[in-house]
């Protein structure tokens, strides 16, 4: 199965994501999910970005609006516009799944 | 073409969800996919006629009605909408309420469902 994981809130869900099992794997970061792609404490990146065999993407329009730029992003992530998951969603993955 | 629909629960006001599944709703109709969204849970009241537009409050009234002119299908819960006072003759124009078997059909049949929770 090819599973596309949106995660829209800045909060730890670390276990949720570790028991998601799939073939392919994207994350797709949103709203204030997007501060897992920006956002180190203690100098470590979001455990989210962890996860093994994922891809991740983050909405770009959400990045900019909370203040960051392309810059500020974790270089594991792919800054995509809404178009883009469009097309993750009809094109990339089977299934999707919100977190 | 693909048909893609998204159930979604959240609030309009309280919640930046609504606002993202309006906008992936575009993207998606602007690649040409067919695009249903059924509204429950506390989102059916986004689709409440007779809402004020406030400065800084979401109201996506005037998208809702430029989605459904190119063709999105919005459904609305008629038991949540119910439950909070919400009647018929509040629907506005091109929407339409149903049961909870309206999403069943359409999660089977879609090619795409995406399920946005709520609060």
């Amino acid at each position: 199965m090819k599973l596309a994981v949106f995660l829209s809130d800045w909060r730890r869900t670390e276990d949720s994501l570790e028991r998601l099992k799939a073939d392919k794997m994207g994350i797709i970061l949103v709203e204030n999910g997007v501060y897992h792609a920006v956002v180190k404490e203690g100098g470590k990146e979001s455990p989210v970005l962890a996860k093994a065999g994922a891809t991740f993407y983050a909405l770009a329009d959400d990045v900019e609006t909370r203040g960051f730029t392309a810059a500020n992003v974790s270089s594991k992530v792919k800054l995509v516009s809404y178009g883009d998951i469009a097309d993750l969603i009809m094109n990339d993955y089977e299934k999707t799944a919100w977190l | 073409m693909a048909e893609l629909t998204l159930g979604v629960f959240p609030s309009l006001v309280g919640s930046m969800s609504l606002d993202f599944a309006f906008k992936l709703a575009e993207a998606a109709m602007a690649k040409g996919h067919k695009v249903n969204m059924w509204l429950s849970g506390n989102a059916v009241m986004m689709a409440k006629k007779g809402q004020k537009a406030f400065k800084d409050y979401s109201h996506l009234e005037k998208k809702m009605k430029e989605l459904i002119a190119k063709g999105m299908e919005i459904t609305v819960c008629e038991a949540c909408a119910e439950a909070r006072g919400y009647h018929k003759e509040d629907v506005p124009e091109g929407m339409k309420r149903a049961s909870m078997d309206w999403y069943l059909a359409k999660t089977v049949k879609t090619d795409r469902l995406l399920h946005i929770g709520g609060e």
